[in-house]
């Protein structure tokens, strides 16, 4: 499903809308519009190897065309959310797995999208630094910024308290709020 | 695009240049070789061409007067040569030069003409026309003309030098194409390589909304450098073999006469550098194309 909204794929049918994009109606062109207005974390982070913490944050507002003084204002501020502004000048390969997701998450927030979608977030992290990153979504949430996550992880799920929508085989199956896990298959999970 | 994003993908070319610098010295290698041979065929064409210059410039044909023909007679041909404004100028061979002439021409021979004086040689003109067009034209008036025997001319000569000119210069256009394709597919698949290395990173890219252009700029700009670089390094090799061959080669024919490198440098570091960025380029999009679709 994040897939689709991202539009890496297209639905064998029915409508996709996000942030007042309508993605079936959307060409080639448009799609980098539609994905710079999602901040988007992924499991295995997804940072550019050869570039410094700073700079892999800098890459998501360059491609924007933001104005330097934007920049220059914008990055430190992702980067001291995240708590990780003494990092900037390392090189991702130097970084621990929730270091190296928190700077992903950095790259999310800097342009200050309306949406983030974190797929499987804490997939590759140990219950600690997962319930870092968490805590991070959670903040962010609760600075204005609907946050989806994708997760099948029990424990995170029962923490939360948030809304849960569990999907299965394509399928709605349940839309609660303050929900729980429970064990009819779990969230966001289609597409294997 | 705006300026801090061109100088953004400029530096970004370069650092991957230099990121790379195997894989660069190797296209930068494919694209000089291809450009050495191309410049060599120029070289030895230009070198024809300035050889040969002389017939076109200065076509050249020659009247024979009847032998038979009075002084007066002469005299009313050299009038209507002079009044011909299609003649550049012409030049009055007499009796006895064209006597003396002949003599030379039999050398150890010249005994044949013992005996005999220069009243049996036919007064001549040699004749330079403005044009070679009218080549014809003209050699067609003088031989009707009353008294003339015969016009001599190297029209033949002419075709043949222009013929042989006419295959080196398609020769070399088909192989500016030739080579250019051989490079544009070594540089690709080069390119390729570094591409196919970094397609993670373009995927990346592509993940958090960088449009195709803002990831193929870099790699243009790379292509670019590697063909600028490959474009001056072939043309200092041709520069200096040319200097010192060019010599060599000179001594050994007196009758050639070298075009001065320094009036081809600018014709071929300038086809040499075009053609050295379009290959690049045109490399570097063709490898980049199949991971942007994302």
């Amino acid at each position: 499903m994040l897939k689709l909204i991202l539009k890496e794929e297209d639905p064998t049918e029915g409508e996709v809308f996000v942030n007042g994009y309508e993605l079936s109606k959307m060409s080639r062109k448009e799609i980098p519009l539609l994905r710079r207005s999602l901040g988007v974390v992924f499991q295995d982070f997804r940072l550019l190897p050869n570039k410094t913490v700073y700079e892999n944050v800098e890459f998501a507002m360059q491609i924007t065309e933001a104005l330097p003084k934007e920049i220059r204002r914008q990055v430190p501020m992702a980067l001291a959310l995240v708590g990780l502004s003494k990092k900037a000048k390392a090189y991702p390969n130097q970084l621990s797995g929730g270091e190296q997701q928190r700077v992903a998450l950095a790259r999310a927030l800097v342009n200050n999208p309306a949406l983030l979608i974190a797929d499987e977030p804490t997939g590759n992290l140990d219950p600690e630094t997962s319930w870092e990153i968490m805590k991070l979504l959670a903040e962010v949430n609760y600075r204005g910024t609907t946050v989806i996550v994708a997760t099948h992880e029990k424990s995170i799920v029962d923490a939360m308290k948030k809304r849960v929508i569990a999907i299965d085989r394509g399928v709605i199956v349940r839309d609660q709020e303050k929900g729980q896990y429970e064990d009819e298959v779990k969230n966001h999970q289609i597409h294997y | 695009m705006k300026l801090r994003t061109t100088k953004y993908i400029i530096k970004e070319g370069f650092v991957n240049t230099y990121r790379n610098v195997l894989m660069s010295l190797a296209s930068m290698g494919v694209v000089s070789a291809s450009l050495i041979i191309l410049g060599f065929f120029l070289v030895v064409t230009t070198n024809i061409e300035h050889n040969t210059r002389f017939l076109k410039e200065q076509p050249e044909m020659q009247v024979f007067c009847n032998p038979n023909m009075d002084e007066h007679q002469v005299g009313m041909l050299q009038w209507t040569i002079s009044r011909d404004d299609r003649i550049e100028s012409f030049e009055m061979v007499d009796k006895a030069a064209a006597f003396e002439k002949a003599k030379e021409m039999l050398g150890e021979d010249k005994e044949i003409l013992e005996g005999l004086d220069e009243s049996i040689m036919p007064v001549s003109f040699i004749i330079k026309l403005k044009n070679s067009r009218d080549y014809e034209e003209v050699v067609e008036k003088f031989k009707e003309y009353p008294g003339v025997d015969s016009v001599q001319y190297s029209q033949k000569a002419i075709d043949f030098v222009n013929k042989i000119l006419r295959i080196l210069q398609i020769g070399s256009s088909a192989l500016i194409i030739i080579l250019s394709a051989i490079a544009v597919f070594i540089i690709s698949n080069t390119i390729k390589l570094t591409v196919f290395a970094r397609r993670r990173e373009i995927n990346i890219m592509k993940y958090i909304g960088a449009t195709d252009w803002f990831i193929r700029w870099p790699f243009i700009v790379e292509g670019i450098i590697i063909g600028l670089v490959g474009a001056f390094v072939s043309f200092a090799i041709i520069y200096i073999v040319y200097s010192v061959g060019g010599s060599g080669i000179k001594d050994g024919m007196a009758m050639l006469e070298l075009v001065n490198m320094g009036d081809m440098s600018f014709q071929l570091i300038s086809t040499f550098c075009m053609l050295g960025a379009f290959v690049g380029a045109l490399g570097s999009v063709i490898s980049i194309q199949k991971y942007l679709r994302v």
